[in-house]
């Protein structure tokens, strides 16, 4: 094979994946953008997964049948388990509140240098010349990196697809923030002083800012683009029944958008990175320290195993655009083995915002056909995805809710991924389903009013949940109208629901109430989970994991899951934070809510796996020790259990041997091991139901949120505690991308307005709702570790839907355009008066 | 960040001299949370606004420092914390407004830290001010970007060629206690009331007051206010912590029979400099306030020239300063 398959190709281009071979199949299955896309854009690559699961080693999909019900349908009894369903603090809480915790920042070594990038001021521009004479003058200074000086073996390396090709220095740039040369220096402040001494000289080129703009044919093409203007791809369309013809009795109309947003982890980007002789050591902070290692293995030249991945554990959180590397992360290996020294980078907020990934800006033209008995006939739904400055995907993500949540008859999808001169998409807490989410039910919520029927009564009446129509993949025990339900009894939808405008609580204050349901693919889990889960002679147990802790605690829950599949007590089990991949197996990224499903899922199987070994040994024990005495006993092990530490005859419970005892009997350490494949046949989905209760000041705009409501299927709960906070920190996350946040470009120069934490305006403790009442719905899947399914990324859809519905229920203004800001309201109330 | 000489005079005299040495290529340190984490760490220069070579640390200087309070009014030392203020007993007695207005600013940490000079002084929010790759008028470039640009937060008062707000809190609230200024500088001290304090873009692009390159802020004066007084402040924001204001009002006004005595409404995050209304003033000289109140709030609408996005910001100034006069009198 001579060529990397390109992985994004293979989900936009049926020809070209038709085109591939067996050993490309392979190579792509351990592709970190391909793994990227599995868990963030499932329903992107689903189409190809139908196709070609064979050759990836991924089971074929089955036929629909009706959805049946899961091994264990009954709600959490927390009898039932030892250890599940215990509110359990994070383990490693402390050093995580204290700073006590290795957080990669924080990391010094002796002799190490700092770097600062200079970056492109211009949208769109060749690079005519750089002069970094003055640069290098400056004390301090030890290097500085450029298009000029990089190693003749380092001039073809790119990140992802292309083209338009990103190579580590560009001649030509597309974006603002493209890197133009790297200072490294003894300090920070050399290092940004160093690049304010580089001259550049550019030719400006025109750029395209506006997404709607990249999709005219008379939009300048800015590479050989069969597209018209600068569309990356334009999606096969998914069609259902006849969407075209299909007659309804109303039919609503509506272009939904929203805006770019970043994720604003809290710690910035940053890496040390040292060589130790022909091997790369990087302590950086990303979700998936394999997929990173993948990355510098691929754009440095040397194998996986001569690069060293270490994520400590402790990280200011990732939200999706950490997966992988940047080009500032191969700047950065590049710059250590040149000077032989270890490099540390640390993003400036500036660069975090700008020169990575967001969640990007997103049209929906939507019609929805309903009729007057309240069911839904036909949908015509066309994305757009403003995928920034480079070659990606994100607009058919919006599609998954469309095709599964509602029963809809006659449905057309349609998605196009426009390029512009702006800023990159990728994954963010929940990538392109907020934005289905948002189109979708605010389509819901009109047609609603528009037949005169009660919003909640109008979603359980057309509820889908059977499985997905399109590609037949059944659906494990939805709780979606638990869900509804929850959500609708606990805001009071039905003593406090009124008709639009109709309950003003002070002079120009009203009230209203809204609800909004969600469906994605997130919390499904995917290949390969492994783990392992060792037994020392002393009878503790040691967890070790692939799984990249990102924040929400999911090394604790590993700890968890071993413990109650061991039948050990939790304080036995131990579990590092850290991550390296010199001693792990790959057990996916921490992306798309997964890895309850992946890294607990191996640790899963590799506990029962120790737990086999270890009844097999407590079996012989057993028979041995009767043997002493003299007597005659027959056991096996499937007669033995494991509960609270001790091997039991399930018989006779008090016949019992402590953990202890069943390894030091065998004189050996006990290792159990999994690389566990998942079962492909179901439609993985997270369900979940929000409701808010606010008041609208009409003068001022002001919006205060009385009470909100957050119920979600969570399939089991391992760690409600956890779950809880997952949900709040979602709804709050999400209340400021429904209220401030955007980033915004100043539409002349192309250069960012925003790009800082004072102006971007991410909520304070202040700005949160004083009541998020978070519900659990218990609906155990067949395909979950002890019935559960991911958590992380769900509550950051209903948000927007169910607040502008409530904005609806209040004033009668539809607010259409995310964010809800200050302006838009007022001017909305404007129209409405 | 550009690297610097600092300087740690232990006298404003030794502090003047080390301003007069430099020029404008000296500024004076307080708490820093505006010129070195937001001016300089951002590199916010210009050929009218060149980044310090020499930084005059006045932490140092004791004298700075303090609340006095007597019968005449208050004198509080430039370098006094806006925590300080808030937490004084004898301010939040007389100056209500002032306290309200200090703990309005910022976040806790950002007012431990930050000083009333520097809060008085700090350059303005204007997002193309601050990106480094704008150069606009007001640091010496020949462009506004926010006529054409994105200028929902720019001023609906009194712009001309910049269209800036005036992003202190506590000035708007000083303008309306009819506060003085103590500059001092080569030739001595000198007295300023802060009506006369700020300037507008059409007097001086470049600067937003009248302190020189060589001068430094050194103590403000409030006088106690005329029995009767009523005070009030409000500000409106986008995020409830750690943000500047969209409109902030500042009123103080003394009151006979709930009719309009005399006294002053200070608009903020409205025009380059805090806006004094003396349009709405004048309206309810010698009216019954609680009856015109409203009409005179909305002689706003004659002096406002709202830009292309940010026509919403004159309801909010009209709505805000009825609210507040209202809440002074409650």
């Amino acid at each position: 094979m001579n060529e990397k398959v390109d992985a994004l190709r293979v989900v936009q281009d049926p020809a070209y994946a038709a085109s591939l071979t067996e050993a490309h199949w392979q190579s792509l299955a351990l592709d970190p953008t391909w793994s990227e896309l599995v868990g963030e854009f499932h329903e992107m690559v689903a189409p190809v997964m139908a196709l070609y699961a064979q050759n990836l080693g991924v089971p074929v999909s089955q036929v629909l049948r009706p959805a049946t019900a899961a091994a264990d349908t009954t709600p959490g009894r927390p009898e039932q388990f030892q250890v599940l369903g215990k509110r359990v603090p994070r383990l490693h809480g402390l050093g995580v509140v204290t700073n006590l915790g290795q957080f990669t920042q924080n990391m010094r070594m002796p002799g190490m240098l700092h770097t600062r990038t200079l970056r492109s001021p211009h949208p769109h521009a060749k690079v005519k010349s750089v002069n970094i004479a003055k640069a290098q003058a400056l004390p301090g200074v030890v290097a500085v990196l450029y298009r000029g000086n990089l190693p003749a073996e380092y001039r073809d390396v790119k990140l992802g697809s292309g083209p338009p090709d990103r190579y580590l220095f560009n001649e030509e740039v597309f974006e603002v923030g493209a890197p133009i040369a790297v200072v490294a220096a003894e300090n920070e402040h050399i290092a940004d002083e160093a690049t304010h001494l580089i001259e550049v000289e550019y030719e400006v080129l025109p750029a395209t800012l506006d997404m709607m703009e990249g999709t005219r044919a008379s939009t300048v093409k800015q590479w050989e683009n069969k597209e018209n203007g600068t569309i990356i791809a334009v999606t096969p369309p998914l069609v259902r029944g006849n969407p075209d013809t299909a007659r309804a009795d109303t039919t609503v109309e509506a272009v939904l958008t929203k805006s770019t947003e970043q994720h604003m982890a809290l710690e910035p980007t940053n890496s040390l990175m040292y060589w130790d002789q022909d091997r790369l050591i990087a302590y950086y902070t990303c979700q998936h320290a394999h997929g990173s290692r993948a990355g510098l293995s691929q754009a440095l030249k040397i194998p996986a195993n001569r690069v060293r991945v270490i994520q400590p554990g402790y990280m200011g959180s990732g939200y999706g655009y950490r997966s992988g590397v940047e080009l500032t992360e191969i700047h950065t290996a590049i710059l250590a083995k040149i000077t032989g020294r270890p490099v540390k980078t640390i993003y400036t907020r500036e660069e975090d915002f700008v020169a990575r990934t967001h969640r990007p800006e997103f049209r929906n033209e939507m019609k929805l056909g309903v009729n007057r008995d309240g069911t839904i006939q036909s949908g015509q739904f066309r994305v757009y995805s403003n995928v920034g400055a480079q070659r990606a995907g994100s607009a058919n993500g919006a599609w998954f809710i469309m095709q599964d949540l509602y029963k809809i008859p006659n449905l057309k999808l349609e998605a196009t991924d426009v390029f512009t001169n702006s800023f990159k998409s990728g994954p963010y807490r929940c990538v392109s389903h907020p934005n289905g989410t948002f189109a979708l039910e605010m389509m819901i919520e009109k047609a609603a009013y528009a037949i005169g029927m009660d919003p909640v009564e109008f979603r359980l009446k057309n509820l889908n949940e059977e499985g997905n129509p399109d590609n037949k993949k059944p659906f494990s025990n939805p709780g979606i109208r638990d869900c509804i339900n929850a959500a609708a009894n606990r805001i009071g939808w039905k003593q406090k629901w009124h008709a639009v405008r109709a309950k003003e609580v002070r002079p120009g204050v009203f009230h209203g109430i809204g609800l909004a349901a969600h469906a994605c693919s997130h919390g499904a889990g995917t290949n390969p989970a492994t783990g392992q889960v060792i037994v020392n002679l002393d009878g503790s147990v040691q967890c070790v994991s692939g799984c990249t802790e990102i924040g929400p605690g999911q090394r604790t829950q590993m700890a968890m899951i071993t413990a109650e599949a061991l039948g050990v007590p939790l304080t036995r089990v131990s579990i590092t934070t850290y991550i390296d991949t010199d001693n792990t197996t790959d057990t996916g990224g921490t992306n798309g809510s997964r890895q309850t499903n992946t890294g607990g899922r191996g640790i899963y199987e590799a506990a029962m796996d120790a737990k086999r070994q270890i009844l097999a040994i407590a079996a012989e024990k057993f028979v041995d020790d009767a043997k002493r005495r003299n007597q005659q006993l027959q056991v096996t092990a499937d007669q033995l259990d494991v509960k609270n530490g001790e091997v039991f005859l399930k018989t006779e419970p008090s016949r019992k041997l402590r953990l202890q005892e069943v390894v030091s009997f065998a004189g050996l350490p006990i290792l159990g091991r999994a690389i566990y494949k998942q079962d492909g046949k179901w439609e993985r989905t997270a369900w979940a139901s929000h409701a808010v209760e606010l008041e609208l000041d009409t003068a001022t705009g002001v919006v205060h949120i009385l009470k909100y409501v957050a119920a979600h299927d969570v399939g089991r709960a391992i760690n409600p505690f956890a779950l809880e906070q997952q949900i709040e920190g979602g709804v709050v996350m999400a209340l400021g991308a429904v209220f401030n946040e955007e980033l915004l470009i100043d539409r002349a120069t192309g250069l960012p307005l925003n790009a800082n934490m004072l102006d971007y305006r991410p909520p304070s403790i202040k700005d949160v709702p004083e009541e998020i009442d978070v519900v659990l719905i218990e609906h155990p899947k067949e395909y979950g570790v002890f019935g559960a399914h991911g958590i992380g990324e769900p509550p950051m859809a209903p948000p927007a839907p169910a607040i502008a519905a409530a904005i609806y229920n209040a004033v009668g203004a539809w607010m259409e355009q995310m964010p809800i800001s200050r302006e838009k309201l007022l001017a909305a109330l404007r129209n409405v008066r | 960040m550009k690297s610097f000489e600092l300087y740690e005079p232990k006298t404003v005299r030794e502090a003047v001299g080390v301003l007069v040495k430099f020029g404008n290529k000296a500024r004076p340190l307080a708490g820093g949370s505006d010129l070195v984490a937001g001016v300089m760490k951002d590199w916010v220069q210009g050929k009218g606004m060149p980044l310090p070579d020499a930084l005059v640390d006045l932490t140092t200087i004791p004298q700075l420092k303090g609340i006095k309070a007597d019968a005449r009014g208050a004198t509080i030392g430039a370098n006094t914390t806006l925590t300080e203020i808030v937490e004084s007993k004898e301010l939040k007695d007389r100056f209500p407004l002032l306290t309200e207005a200090a703990q309005s600013v910022a976040s806790p940490l950002i007012r431990n830290f930050g000083t009333l000079g520097g809060n008085i002084n700090q350059r303005p929010r204007c997002w193309f001010f601050r990106g480094k790759d704008f150069n606009c008028y007001k640091k010496g470039g020949d462009f506004c970007y926010s006529v054409s640009g994105d200028n929902r937060y720019h001023a609906i008062i009194g712009g001309e060629l910049c269209y800036i707000v005036h992003p202190s809190d506590t000035a708007t609230a000083l303008l309306a206690l009819n506060a003085q200024a103590k500059i001092a500088g080569p030739a001595g001290e000198r007295m300023v009331p802060f009506d006369n304090y700020f300037v507008g873009p059409r007097q001086d692009i470049l600067n937003e007051s009248v302190l020189k390159p060589e001068e430094l802020l050194v103590e403000v004066f409030i006088p106690a206010p005329a029995p009767g007084t009523k005070q009030a402040w409000s500000k409106l924001k986008n995020r409830e912590v750690y943000d500047f204001a969209i409109v902030s009002v500042a009123a103080a006004f003394a009151v006979q029979n709930d009719t309009w005595v005399d006294g002053r409404i200070v608009l903020g995050g409205v025009a380059p400099v805090p806006y004094r209304a003396t349009a709405i003033e004048t309206q309810l000289k010698g009216k019954n306030i609680k009856t015109s109140v409203k009409q005179a709030a909305a002689a706003i609408r004659t002096v406002a020239r709202p830009m292309s996005m940010n026509a919403y910001k004159v309801d909010l100034a009209q709505t805000l300063t009825e609210r507040t006069i209202l809440a002074a009198l409650a």
